[in-house]
């Protein structure tokens, strides 16, 4: 348990993969939801945009990208309090969780413009 | 620096060190050199044989590039230039490109990282040899006038029966297959090893960046490689077999082929490139005299590129018709990698802009590097723009781009690394004169041959066609980048002509030539087969730099483990955050284990080609029969570590203990186990919503009953697993045996009820997908069940030959995470294959 418990420590390095691993998530979930509700229930072409499919997938980015938000701030915080390996790992671990949250709303941006199954 | 190992020899004994040392690590002579694992020879072998291949695929580009030349060529007829360009582009990724820098890995790793050699040696000889027998079969095919002639994707329906009747598309999956064992054994290991042996205080954060870009290469194989493998078994099962997976009748699809071959494929072009930055990480601090700028963010580019790498597969197949809103998905993930590789390119810039860049040989290739890669980089940008990729889709502008990525991003590195780590290798330095002159013929020719192929690319050209009328306006731009193929060939002669003249004439390098900071110049030149008498104490990120005396210090025995008479090969095995020394690694020793299992893998693949399937089936009986007999000599077998005593002071042996690198070696296996199940997964998913006759029948074929009785007994024989381990824990092995004997019977009874539910499902595997898909993966389960059941019904019986126990409980540990791993899997299998049907209905 304590091992458990230090490993989800924002100075582990396993942060590292930490934001990657959400982003991955995210997108296949993006991905691979778009193309299910796509198959089963494809919304009216003239809808444009505005449908439940882009909402929800607008949803899910937004939280996801508020979590890893949040996790690069968490991240900051432990960098400014160690030194040596634990702000290394903290620090990388911040700007990993900035990149992550930035490919979020970098790639979901179209989903706000385009309609979903055409 | 403090050393938690004492001095462990005066002078006078040193000699005897040294003896003591070859007698444990030296390499046999004759035809027991085939026995050899010692990863020195053994990363000498993969990259030798890798230039080998680099020679074939060079002369089929050759070939290529005289058969366009000129319109209406009949240089070759159209069945043997797709042969000539499918195992260009074949051999060239498979068979030199990954294996080369995989080489180089196996090669430097151990030695960057202070340790003797990796964790898995046997494992690296059997990757060796199942990469040249693979690499033989495939090539073999062109002597026969039978090479897999689809491209080197290979997409369906093209390399299916219907189109591809002969055995070149056979050749071609069975071969790949066999060849991914050696990158997956490589990638397991290096894992492992870059993780649990570094030297001691060797922290994460201190690592060489060397090390960070083969970690994440070797993730990246461990993820990458299992879609292709399951792609290419049921290509290969569909061909043989007639199982439709690909076949739209059957209810198969097509663009499944093409998933699954980008899921690898994409990430391919990544595992491709990072050893190569690595390799350029590495050296342009050494030339220009100071440590690299931005420790920090190269290891966060390397992070972001591993990932995302991996979310841009669909962006091979923007014209196959998938939605726009998925296309910009990919289309927006496909710019995203441009931010991490920008970050090492301005950090490389900075470096040198901040350093005395001194112009020696390497640096040439590296100054190559920069203007190509970036370039190809551009180009990459613009080919994530959908309508742009549209435009040039399969045009030779693709292929411009490809080389310019590849080429730049891969060879010239490489070339880079081969001349700076020369004196290493041979302990010779090559002649910067010639040298030169094969940097320059082959930058010009290079650039003559691929950037006119953007213009060609860009006037309509497509790829792969074998020759064009006159008149198009391809003719003068095909016959100068034939004429800089041929320059750029020229210059490799030259720079193969300077290798091999080097062994006999190149000056004798003196100790760290080049004043680098890593640990490899540490070795004597070239190194001994244990590459150090003793292992130092590391925590400094460039440790000759600061401590020029460390090779003399390690040299004489005064750091850490600097004993071998009690015959046993030893690395330290470290935490893999901080470095702090927890055990004695002790590896294995030579072996023909490795050889032969490699051979009778050989005899299944031919045998498969040829459609054998008895001596085939032989074959993997007997393949299993090496493997487990390679697996018994462990532990305290008395050919492994019979004797677990050690100097006072020091750490215990691994095999006494409860963590070892077989835990991680297992645990980064199921990874890659993982990554095989969840492309079944994908493919049982993508056929049920996407293939458009998929006919799912109405009620499910498979026995709910049956497989959740096998599912309690699966979960049995893990929960007998864990409780033998929590005992070991507590120091207790009374009926050990039998707990494992009972797993072993719960393991068969799970075996049992598989084979029953395979047996009354009636299912009609060459009729539908559906059928198809199911049956895969109710194998997938019985095999895992029958290795479950094995391996414990073996541990059962090492505590019989007291190998196994409360002196020596790591096995039991190991085999557990298999089982976990099992229960996991399994349940899922259920749920995905016999419940879910039954919910939601077809």
């Amino acid at each position: 348990m304590n091992a458990m418990v230090q490993r989800l420590h924002l100075t582990h390095p396993g942060h590292f993969v930490g934001g990657l691993t959400l982003w991955s998530i995210w997108f296949i979930a993006v991905y691979g939801g778009l193309s299910v509700a796509c198959a089963v229930v494809p919304p009216d072409p003239a809808q444009g945009a505005l449908t439940h499919i882009n909402i929800t997938l607008l949803l899910v980015s937004l939280i996801t990208a508020l979590l890893l938000a949040g996790l690069a701030w968490g991240c900051f915080q432990e960098a400014k309090q160690h030194k040596g390996r634990q702000h290394f790992n903290a620090f990388v671990s911040a700007w990993l969780y900035v990149f992550s949250t930035l490919a979020v709303a970098f790639v979901a941006a179209p989903i706000i413009g385009l309609p979903p199954c055409l | 620096m403090t050393t938690i190992n004492r001095e462990a020899t005066g002078p006078e004994n040193l000699q005897k060190l040294h003896d003591d040392l070859s007698e444990v690590w030296g390499n046999p002579k004759g035809l027991k050199a085939l026995t050899i694992v010692n990863h020195t020879t053994l990363g000498l072998r993969f990259m030798v044989t890798g230039m080998a291949f680099f020679l074939i695929g060079g002369i089929l580009a050759m070939l290529i590039r005289t058969q366009i030349a000129t319109p209406d060529q009949n240089f070759m007829t159209p069945e043997i230039y797709s042969q000539v360009t499918t195992m260009h582009g074949t051999v060239m990724m498979f068979l030199f490109a990954i294996p080369i820098l995989e080489g180089l890995a196996i090669y430097m790793i151990p030695k960057m990282i202070g340790a003797r050699d990796l964790v898995c040696p046997r494992l690296t000889a059997l990757g060796y040899w199942c990469y040249l027998f693979g690499g033989i079969i495939l090539c073999f095919s062109m002597v026969l006038e039978m090479a897999p002639d689809s491209g080197w994707f290979m997409y369906t329906p093209l390399s299916s029966n219907e189109y591809s009747p002969g055995l070149g598309s056979d050749f071609w999956l069975l071969g790949i297959t066999f060849v991914e064992i050696s990158a997956l054994s490589a990638g397991v290991e290096l894992v492992v090893s870059i993780l649990r042996t570094r030297t001691q205080g060797m922290a994460l954060h201190k690592m060489p960046l060397f090390a960070w870009y083969i970690l994440a290469m070797a993730l990246m194989i461990v993820v990458g490689f299992p879609p292709l493998i399951l792609g290419s078994i049921l290509l290969e099962l569909e061909r043989a077999v007639g199982m439709p997976f690909f076949d739209i009748a059957g209810g198969g699809d097509p663009v499944l082929w093409q998933h699954l071959f980008w899921l690898f494929g994409h990430p391919e072009v990544y595992i491709i490139f990072l050893p190569a930055a690595g390799i350029v990480s590495t050296l342009i601090p050494v030339f220009a005299g100071r440590p690299i700028v931005g420790y920090g963010w190269v290891v966060f580019a390397i992070t972001v590129m591993g990932f995302i790498s991996f979310g841009l597969w669909v962006h091979h197949m923007f014209t196959v018709g998938i939605p726009q809103l998925a296309q910009a998905f990919f289309s927006a993930a496909s710019m995203l990698v441009a931010i991490p590789t920008g970050i090492q390119v301005f950090v490389w810039l900075a470096t040198l802009w901040l350093g005395k860049p001194k112009m020696k040989l390497p640096m040439l290739w590296i100054i190559g590097f920069l203007v190509i890669f970036v370039c190809g980089g551009l180009t990459g940008v613009m080919l994530a723009l959908v309508p742009f990729d549209w435009q040039v889709h399969d045009t030779h502008f693709v292929v411009a781009h490809m080389h310019y990525v590849l080429v730049g991003g891969m060879l010239f590195p490489l070339m880079a690394g081969i001349y700076y780590w020369l004196p290493l290798f041979s302990g010779r330095m090559p002649s910067e004169t010639i040298g030169k002159w094969g940097f320059w013929l082959v930058f010009i020719g290079f650039n003559a041959t691929f950037l006119i192929m953007h213009w060609t690319g860009l006037l309509g050209m497509p790829r792969r066609v074998y020759t064009y009328n006159t008149g198009f306006g391809w003719d003068i731009f095909n016959l100068l980048s034939s004429i800089g193929g041929f320059v750029m060939s020229a210059g490799f002669a030259m720079v193969l002509i300077d290798i091999t003249l080097h062994f006999r004439y190149g000056k004798p390098a003196k100790t760290n030539p080049w004043n680098a900071d890593t640990l490899e110049w540490a070795n004597k030149l070239p190194p001994t087969p244990y590459n150090f008498v003793s292992l130092p104490p590391i925590e400094t990120r460039h440790p000759l730099w600061e401590h020029p005396e460390l090779p003399q210090e390690m040299q004489e025995g005064r750091h850490g483990l600097a004993t071998a008479s009690h015959g046993r090969r030893e690395l330290w095995g470290t935490d893999p955050l901080t470095g702090k020394v927890r055990e004695i690694i002790h590896v294995p020793s030579n072996s023909w284990w490795p050889l032969f299992a490699a051979m009778a893998l050989a005899v299944v693949c031919i045998s498969l080609l040829l459609r054998w399937y008895p001596v085939a089936g032989a074959g993997v009986m007997v393949a299993i029969g090496f493997l487990l007999r390679w697996s018994w000599e462990n532990g305290a077998h008395p050919k492994a570590a019979p004797d677990a005593k050690v100097m006072p002071g020091d750490p215990p042996l691994h095999s006494r203990t409860m963590d070892g690198p077989g835990l991680w070696a297992m645990t980064t296996a199921m990874i890659a186990n993982g990554s095989f199940f969840l492309s079944y997964l994908f493919g049982w998913f993508y056929l049920w919503t996407v293939s458009p006759e998929w006919r799912m029948p109405d009620a499910s074929p498979l026995s709910l009953v049956a497989l959740v009785v096998a599912g309690v007994a699966l979960l049995g024989g893990s929960a007998l697993m864990e409780s033998s381990v929590r005992r070991l824990r507590k120091q207790l092995d009374s009926g050990l045996a039998m707990r494992l004997y009972g797993a072993a019977l719960l393991g068969g009874l799970q075996f049992v009820l598989i084979l029953w539910v395979m047996w009354n499902a009636n299912l009609v595997v060459t009729e539908t997908s559906h059928d198809a898909i199911l049956m895969v993966g109710l194998y997938y389960a019985l095999l895992h069940s029958a290795l479950g059941t094995v391996i414990s019904l073996l541990q059962g019986m090492r505590v019989g030959y007291r190998y196994v126990g409360a002196h020596a409980p790591f096995e039991p540990v190991v085999v557990t995470y298999f089982w976990r791993y099992n229960v996991v899997v399994f349940w899922i299998l259920i749920a995905a294959l016999a419940v879910l049907p039954r919910v939601i209905g077809g």
